[in-house]
Parts: C-alpha cells; sequence; structure tokens
C-alpha cells in the first residue's frame, strides 16, 4: 500500500467504534483464508516431480497467507477483540468474489493452469482507488461468497484488498486518537510471536500499539503488492503479483528489473502437467458411497478441527500453532489423495478437497 | 483377455489397481493418492513385458469370478493361483513390494532361469517420488525420514496408524 495511511480529505472514516474494527478485522481475516484453498488447490494438483518453479512459488505465497491470517489475528486480538474461524460462512461456498477495481471477479478453487494463475495475479494486484469517492463500489445484490465487502453491507465492496487495509488502518487511527494507547487493551500473552510462528514466510509481527499494529498492516499489503509502488517489499521480497507474474512471463525476477520486465533465468512451465480436477468441487458431485466421497468429507472434517485449533491458538493458547504445522501436513496428505483420484463415473475429472467445513455433517447424513 | 486390456490403457490400469489392492490390503483410493500407479505399473510392463503383467491380471480376473461358487475365500484363490505359481508369484510380490517401498527388486534367479533374463531387472528405485510415497510410511503411521517433514516436535505423538478392514 503505497498512500498515507492518515485521514485524506473530509470524509469520516468507516471505522469509527470499536465494533466497527473488530468486523472489519473478522472479515479480513476471512479475506486473508479465503486466498488459501484456491492457493492450495492449484499447488497441489501440480503432478508430482513437475514443476518445481511453479511448486515453489505458490508455496511460498501460501505460507505468507497464513501469516497475515496471523497478522490479522494478533491486530484483532490487540485490540481486544475475538478471532474465530468457526464462525458459520467464515470459509466462503467457491467461486468467491473479490474486489479488482471497477469490477470484482471470482476465485475458484482449480487446477494449476494459465487461467488460474491469471485469476491469483487478479487477486494480488495493486490497485488504488483514482479518488475517494470511488474507494467503495456498489456491486449490486449481496452475494455469497463476496469478500472484502463493507461489514454489514455486503453490496458494498472496496475497490481492492489495499483500499480495504486503508480503511482499517484509517479506522486504527481514528480510535486511536479517541482513545490513547487503551485502544490496544489486549491481552499481550494472546499475541502470536516469532517462538510459535517460525519459517512463515517472513517475521510474524506481535502487536501492541499504534506502530506495531501499521507495521503489521503494511507487511501484508507489501507482501501483496510491492512497496512504494516497487515490485519488491521493504524487506527485499518479491511480492506476490511479480512472483506470479514470473509464472505467466517465463523469467525470475532480478534486482533493479523494473515491474513487468523480469530479465533473470528462464522458467519452464508445464502447464499440461496438473492433474485435471473438478473445479469449485462440491460433495453433491461425488457419489454418495464413493471413497472420494468419503475422502472429501474426512477432509471437510479435518479442515474444520483445523479451524478450531487456529481459534484455539488465537484465542490464548499460541503454543498450539505447532501442533497446527503438523496438522497441516496431515492436511496436505489428504488434499493430495483425493486430488490424485477420479471421480467415478466422470471420465477424466479428478477430485478435489471441496472445503465445506459448514456443511460436512450434512454431507454425512445425505 | 489380453486383447481387450490391451486396448483399453484405463481399464488395465484399474484392473492393476484392483490386484495391488489386494496384494497391500490398501484401498484403490489409497494406492492411486500415492500419484505412483501409473509409474508403477509401467514398470512391471517394462521388466516382465505385458503379456506376464496380462496374465497375472487374467489370473485375479478368474479368481475374483470364482470365488462366489467357490469354497475357498479370494485369499486363498490368491494364494494358490498366482502366489504358488512359478511364474506370477514373484512378480505378484515385487508388485507388492513396489507399492510398500517404491522399489523395484531384482527377480529372483530361478525365475530368470526359468523364464528368461529380462533387460533392466535389477534392483533399484523406481522414481524420486515412489520413496516418499511408499505405503510403508502410512502403514506405521511415520514419514519418510527425508522427506515429507511432519513439523517440528511432531514426533512427541504417537503415530497414527490407518485401520485395515
Amino acid at each position: 500500500m503505497t498512500t498515507s495511511h492518515h485521514l485524506n480529505g473530509d470524509s469520516m472514516p468507516a471505522i469509527t467504534t470499536l465494533d466497527e474494527l473488530y468486523a472489519y478485522l473478522d472479515s479480513a481475516m476471512q479475506l486473508e483464508h479465503a486466498t488459501i484453498p484456491p492457493y492450495l488447490t492449484a499447488l497441489y494438483s501440480i503432478r508430482p516431480g513437475t514443476n518445481s518453479d511453479a511448486y515453489h512459488v505458490l508455496r511460498v505465497t501460501v505460507v505468507e497467507e497464513m501469516l497475515h491470517l496471523t497478522l490479522v489475528a494478533n491486530l484483532l486480538n490487540a485490540v481486544g477483540g475475538t478471532p474465530d474461524l468457526t464462525v458459520a460462512g467464515f470459509v466462503p461456498d467457491y467461486p468467491a468474489y473479490l474486489p479488482d477495481g471497477e469490477r470484482d471477479f471470482q476465485v475458484s478453487c482449480a487446477r494449476f493452469s494459465r487461467e488460474s494463475l491469471g485469476t491469483f495475479l487478479e487477486i494480488e494486484r495493486p490497485r488504488q482507488a483514482p479518488d475517494e469517492q470511488s474507494r467503495l463500489i456498489d456491486r449490486g445484490p449481496a452475494r455469497r461468497g463476496r469478500l472484502g465487502s463493507a461489514p454489514g453491507n455486503n453490496q458494498l465492496q472496496y475497490y481492492s484488498i489495499g483500499e480495504f487495509y486503508q480503511e482499517i488502518s484509517r479506522g486504527l487511527h481514528y480510535l486511536h486518537d479517541l482513545l490513547g494507547d487503551a485502544l490496544f487493551c489486549g491481552d499481550p500473552t494472546r499475541q502470536v510471536g516469532s517462538e510459535y510462528f517460525y519459517s512463515g514466510g517472513g517475521a510474524i509481527v506481535p502487536v501492541s500499539d499504534l506502530r506495531s499494529a501499521e507495521a503489521a498492516i503494511d507487511l501484508i499489503c507489501e507482501q501483496g503488492e510491492g512497496f512504494g509502488g516497487g515490485i519488491f517489499d521493504s524487506e527485499g521480497e518479491l511480492a506476490h503479483y511479480y512472483r506470479f507474474q514470473q509464472l505467466v512471463l517465463g523469467r525470475y525476477y532480478q534486482e533493479r528489473d523494473s515491474r513487468d520486465h523480469p530479465s533473470g533465468p528462464h522458467i519452464e512451465v508445464d502447464w499440461d502437467a496438473a492433474y485435471p480436477i473438478k473445479q469449485n468441487a462440491h460433495l453433491a458431485d461425488y457419489p454418495a458411497d464413493s471413497e472420494v466421497a468419503a475422502a472429501a468429507i474426512a477432509f471437510n472434517t479435518s479442515y474444520a478441527g483445523f479451524l478450531d485449533l487456529l481459534t484455539r491458538a488465537y484465542g490464548g493458547r499460541p503454543e498450539l500453532l505447532l501442533d497446527a504445522v503438523t496438522e497441516m501436513f496431515r492436511l496436505r496428505d489428504q488434499m493430495t489423495r483425493l486430488i490424485h483420484n477420479p471421480i467415478p463415473g466422470l471420465d477424466g475429472v479428478n477430485a478435489a478437497p471441496t472445503f465445506e467445513v459448514s456443511v460436512h455433517l450434512a454431507g454425512v447424513a445425505s | 483377455m489380453t486383447g481387450p486390456r490391451q486396448l483399453d490403457g484405463s481399464r488395465r490400469l484399474e484392473d492393476f489397481l484392483a490386484f495391488s489392492a489386494e496384494a497391500t490390503a490398501f484401498t484403490v483410493f489409497e494406492l492411486r493418492g500415492t500419484g505412483q500407479s501409473q509409474a508403477y505399473l509401467n514398470t512391471c510392463d517394462g521388466i516382465v513385458g505385458t503379456e506376464v503383467t496380462d496374465c497375472l491380471l487374467d489370473r485375479y480376473d478368474a479368481a475374483r469370478s470364482a470365488v462366489v461358487a467357490s469354497e475357498s475365500t479370494l485369499p486363498e484363490l490368491l494364494r494358490r493361483d498366482i502366489l504358488s505359481d512359478p511364474q506370477l508369484g514373484p512378480v505378484a510380490r515385487n508388485i507388492a513390494k513396489m507399492w510398500f517401498v517404491g522399489v523395484w527388486y531384482e527377480l529372483p534367479r530361478a525365475w530368470t532361469e526359468a523364464f528368461g533374463a529380462r533387460e533392466g531387472n535389477a534392483t533399484f528405485v523406481v522414481s524420486t517420488q515412489s520413496y516418499t510415497e511408499g505405503l510403508l510410511w502410512p502403514a506405521i503411521g511415520a514419514n519418510p525420514p527425508g522427506a515429507k517433514a511432519p513439523g517440528f516436535g511432531s514426533w512427541a505423538h504417537p503415530p497414527r496408524i490407518p485401520v485395515f478392514p
């Protein structure tokens, strides 16, 4: 995010109360999480032993999204909120709808392909609203899976993810002017620090005051979009948008490259070397008594348990994140088994995890 | 039976997986989940030839049909008709071992003396993935050393061993 975090112009910030700040940060957690299933699905659809460059680019990016999720949890805890990844609707019913300037676009759980990379570029694209009035856009009737919208009004969506975080930043400043350091009244033992978040795509920032809150937001935005309009973040890491762009352009960026013109080593991408999985698969796509259905239900149960574990970790037991890492590896194995299996009765279409955590009990019953 | 099977690659793979499920006690879903099915079938074909592989798959088909009217169980029929067969037995055992450890083992000398030497019939790891995807690891609830890292401190927890039918 490249603009000033401070109040611009005369307009009131959208966040003027603590409850509004909580609602925005709840939405931010949902937004950060929502990118993880599509990234993981594309990542694990890559055929083993192929596309090692693409595999690593996707993997590093998804790990950084997990960092962002934890950073938002730290923000929410710092201001006395309660992160909850188990509320109904926390995981979108894919396709989800994310903002990209004048329009929104669909984000699907799909195989690794040029098309899915195109979507990932849109997720991470740096976009700044041209003027104050266009920061919030009326996208029409409320719809499921719309992310980055104004809490309480699903019809109004922010121009971009950057603008959404800009609003949170404005709200933090507004409330800090109002309440002083009492804004950061959260229990410091609920902060996740580096002892429980390691090798996780950058340094975790415990949040205890306005400065650390800004640092957390800056890290989230820069890792996605780059710092100060450049292609690198302030730690010298290539931003997500440009990492993905390397795969599409077939070349690595190197130091001093300008945007859209990577001049580093060539990257070989084998776009065909991915399992042909069902896009946005749902349990209803699988024959009821099939092993694929049983495995998809088992995955959803594990995933629901995992979100519950994260909720407890963010709720004052950060040491549980060590167990969560173990759980992530199990989830990976469950995902790859599904993706390697064809859906019975559908010629040449493979299964995929459905991430229907709220409906997994209904799935068992059917 | 060899004719149609040779014409239809996916049917052939399905038969190979059905036999492999019987030989390993893992389900077809779990076998496919390793991502190694085609690599193992290709390895078997490449060493012993498609005719021997097809003969084994035919024998398995026949046992599955026969078990309905037989007093014997399927494992008994397989022991008698495949595992005790001088040509098919060692190949069947090699397939099971391949699934568990990702390695093709050199066929015993008695086999090559009786049925002829085969090019490439040496002990080798099938692919860089086959070691990490070996069924041995889930069978004992462990991760392959040096691969599939299970997370710091996970060794403090008891292994999760799958339930076999």
